[in-house]
């Protein structure tokens, strides 16, 4: 169905190919995940299977590229419209109307489809992903899980050979986004469609691909079943690094496989407990805090307690509310009614002067902090606000991410090491409480672990209160001393991050499922039992 | 309920009353006007993005009123009639002829002022009404097809709008948090525009890949019909509106 023979892709204005000699062929009815770090050039492979890259974006491509028996070279991205659909990363900006089924039927106008046509592939494609319940309803109106479903309608309706997805769960709570892979898991195994994704959160994505295509950053590539590829790559998920810390001779992709070659380690380990962890004493204290926006009541009396050197884990389903805590708790929002005290003052009362200099508050884009034109600038203007020495805060990141160079853009950095650059700035300042929102979206593996060890430093020496808001199940697994988990507006559990995850099947992460109903959440929770036993 | 009108019919009974109250010219009559547009607005408004336009449209109205009336205070041609108090005037030289800072305020150059400002607002108001109750971009789905595609170009532009202000929003409040302070233009502006200018190429891209374009002739999705119930809301329109004119 696609072959790629010998394609390298250069960017104008550039010195450094993105993909060099690459070579695969994929065959109908397959589902192949494109794995890769950040910027290895994962989303501009995607672009080149329908043409948008190179004719909408520029760059010289040498070699070949056949989808259906058509290069892509002589077609224009929009007469592989029949072939290939392309569901990109961010749905919302990629909407052209207002409501549902006009969304639907855009791409079908355009190619001058008779109207009797148009209202059975609307009909079909709504079907499909679920969502003609919905289909008079604005898309500004609908939830980020309903949004991603669209999109995979609206590249549906022109009955495409081929879908490309790129990270089409990122955005996305665990629920949600089992849901969009089901659809997907559909199409390929009754349509026969071809599907390639990519995506950074391979514990959701590894059970249901048949093979991984690995690009690396340096040009070279592979692919293969998910066993052969996962046996040799750095990037992987908790599951197969379980089943590397365990010496086991097989690679499991499946959490059915890995239980499967498991079964005796479960049975024979000895119990041991997490460390437990002292927490200090209660910063803020949060008391029947309720929120609306007009008549939609978005927290109903919600009371939290956040301790030093603990971090604390915010989790839920996309439009839980969430958010709105975080609001509540920077002093955005004023709750109608509970209060919120830090150190025993109303939060309220406290001026917003004195709140910035005490909580650090990272945005769910990061990038909304950044405005200058180096990441020198951004680091002495935070010397400046918060009167450090000069190149105090270039030195604490140059800590965080040695790799750095303080004179590059902030736009052309990663999305880890953008992530980096904005902690920095915002620790710079010594807050006392750090509240991240969905810091993790878009980061591959190493970007998050790095992440995952400055927040543990942060709150084990520096005592610093931490929240983070995340749909990400194993980052919380991994750090969160506690996890506080939302529904409808409301607080349904607030306990140790063991109790809380294990309690819930679907935020339950990978490591767990597989050794269920042994206590473990992480790798080094098994292993640690293991040394028990030796 | 106001999805099965057609678009155009809102569009002209708001615009049919907007010719009455100018040609009527009565503070009376731009009352009612309001007072209709607000019970249809009640009744018929939409849920997209453009709901509250009226709203916005009469706070827009209500300053326009103050501009003016101050306006007609300080600045303007003396009338005669009964002075309500009297401002300092400034003297201006005198190659300004029949131009006057300050002065005698009478109660008719007042009302004067507070009357033309209330006919101007009205007329805004009554666009802000149109807007709240159909989606401009309902109103280019029905334009002809020739000028279908230009339609469809200021669409994407239109899109821009509420996701421009909750971007800025977004931006504004993150800075806040993080500095204490208000922050200046450019500090929203530049990540504001990094955001806008990711989000017009992913939707031209989305585009391109839809095929748009490609086509000269492009078909419709359930055209939109009229009905005798449009028929009705518009004839009820054109005679309050010329009801207005005549009295």
């Amino acid at each position: 169905m696609i072959k790629f023979s010998r394609v390298s892709l250069i960017y104008p204005h550039s010195t450094t190919t993105v993909i060099e000699d690459l070579s695969f062929e994929i065959s109908e009815g397959e589902m192949v995940l494109v794995m890769g770090h950040t910027g290895s050039g994962k989303s501009s492979l995607l672009r080149l299977v329908n043409g948008l890259v190179p004719h909408h974006t520029g760059g010289i491509l040498a070699g070949e590229i056949i989808v259906d028996g058509r290069s892509t070279r002589t077609s224009k991205p929009g007469e592989l419209a029949g072939i290939v659909g392309i569901v990109g990363q961010n749905p919302i900006a990629t909407f052209v109307t207002d409501t549902v089924e006009e969304e639907l039927a855009f791409g079908l106008e355009a190619l001058n489809f008779p109207n009797d046509v148009m209202r059975k592939r609307v009909e079909e494609a709504l079907d499909q992903v679920g969502l003609a319940p919905l289909r008079n309803r604005d898309i500004a109106t609908l939830s980020g899980g309903e949004q991603q479903r669209l999109a995979i309608a609206a590249a549906l309706v022109m009955h495409p050979k081929v879908l490309v997805l790129d990270e089409p769960t990122s955005a996305l709570d665990p629920v949600a986004s089992e849901e969009i892979l089901a659809i997907l898991h559909r199409l390929v195994h009754d349509l026969s469609v071809t599907v390639i994704l990519a995506e950074h959160r391979l514990e959701r994505v590894i059970g249901y691909v048949d093979r991984i295509l690995l690009i690396e950053g340096d040009g070279s590539s592979a692919i293969g079943t998910p066993s052969e590829i996962l046996k040799k790559s750095d990037l992987v998920p908790p599951i197969v690094r379980l089943t590397r810390a365990l010496d086991l001779e097989e690679v499991g992709t499946s959490t059915r496989d890995v239980r499967r070659i498991t079964e005796k380690l479960r049975s024979d380990l000895p119990e041991s407990e997490r460390p437990s962890h002292i927490a200090g004493r209660a910063l803020v204290s949060a008391k029947d805090i309720c929120l609306s926006y007009g008549e939609k009541e978005a927290l109903k009396e919600v009371s939290i307690e956040l301790r030093a050197s603990e971090i604390t884990a915010l989790m839920g389903r996309n439009g839980a509310g969430k958010s709105s805590l975080i609001k509540a708790l920077v002093g955005l929002m004023e709750p109608k009614s509970g209060y919120i005290n830090i150190d025993g003052v109303n939060l309220m009362q406290i001026k917003q002067s004195e709140r910035s200099q005490r909580i650090g508050y990272i945005p769910q884009e990061p990038g909304d902090l950044l405005y200058l034109t180096s990441v020198n600038d951004e680091c002495s203007r935070a010397d400046k606000d918060n009167a450090l020495p000069k190149g105090a805060t270039f030195e604490l990141l140059h800590e965080m991410l040695p790799s750095i160079s303080g004179n590059s853009h902030p736009r052309d950095l990663s999305e880890g090491e953008r992530l980096t650059l904005v902690l920095a700035l915002v620790l710079s300042g010594a807050p006392d409480i750090l509240i991240l929102d969905e810091p993790t979206r878009g980061l591959d593996y190493s970007a998050k672990n790095r992440l995952m060890a400055l927040l543990h430093n942060r709150a084990c020496e520096e005592g610093t209160t931490i929240l983070i808001a995340t749909h990400d199940v194993e980052i919380v697994a991994e750090v969160a001393d506690r996890t506080i988990f939302l529904a409808d507006g409301e607080k349904v559990a607030d306990g140790s991050t063991l109790d809380v995850l294990l309690a819930s099947p679907a935020f339950a992460p990978q490591v767990a499922k597989v050794m269920s109903p042994r206590r473990w959440l992480t790798v080094s929770d098994v292993l640690r039992s293991q040394e028990l036993s030796e | 309920m106001s999805t099965s009108f057609h678009p155009l019919t809102f569009w002209s009974i708001f615009t049919a009353l907007a010719v009455g109250v100018v040609l009527s010219d009565s503070a009376i009559s731009a009352f009612l006007a309001l007072g209709g547009a607000a019970w249809i607005v009640y009744r018929f408004r939409g849920d997209g993005p453009w709901r509250n336009s009226f709203k916005w449209s009469l706070i827009a109205g209500l300053y326009l009123i103050a501009i003016r009336a101050l306006a007609g205070i300080v600045i303007g041609v003396p009338r005669l009639g009964d002075t309500l108090f009297t401002l300092p005037r400034i003297q201006l030289p005198s190659w300004m002829p029949g131009i006057r800072i300050g002065g005698p305020v009478t109660w008719e150059r007042l009302s004067f002022s507070l009357h033309e400002g209330l006919i101007i607002a009205t007329v805004i108001a009554l666009f802000g009404a149109a807007n709240s109750v159909t989606s401009p971009r309902k109103l280019l789905r029905v334009m002809p097809s020739r000028i279908y595609q230009l339609a469809v170009t200021l669409t994407i532009a239109t899109s821009v709008f509420p996701q421009l202000i909750s971007s800025i929003t977004r931006i504004r409040q993150a800075q806040y948090l993080r500095s204490g302070r208000r922050p200046r233009v450019s500090q929203v502006a530049i990540p504001l525009l990094e955001e806008s200018l990711g989000r017009a190429v992913a939707l031209a891209e989305s585009m391109e890949a839809k095929g748009f374009g490609l086509s000269k002739v492009q078909s419709r999705y359930r055209p939109i019909t009229y009905s005798s119930r449009d028929l009705i809301y518009i004839v009820a329109g054109f005679i309050f509106s010329g009801a207005m004119v005549a009295l």
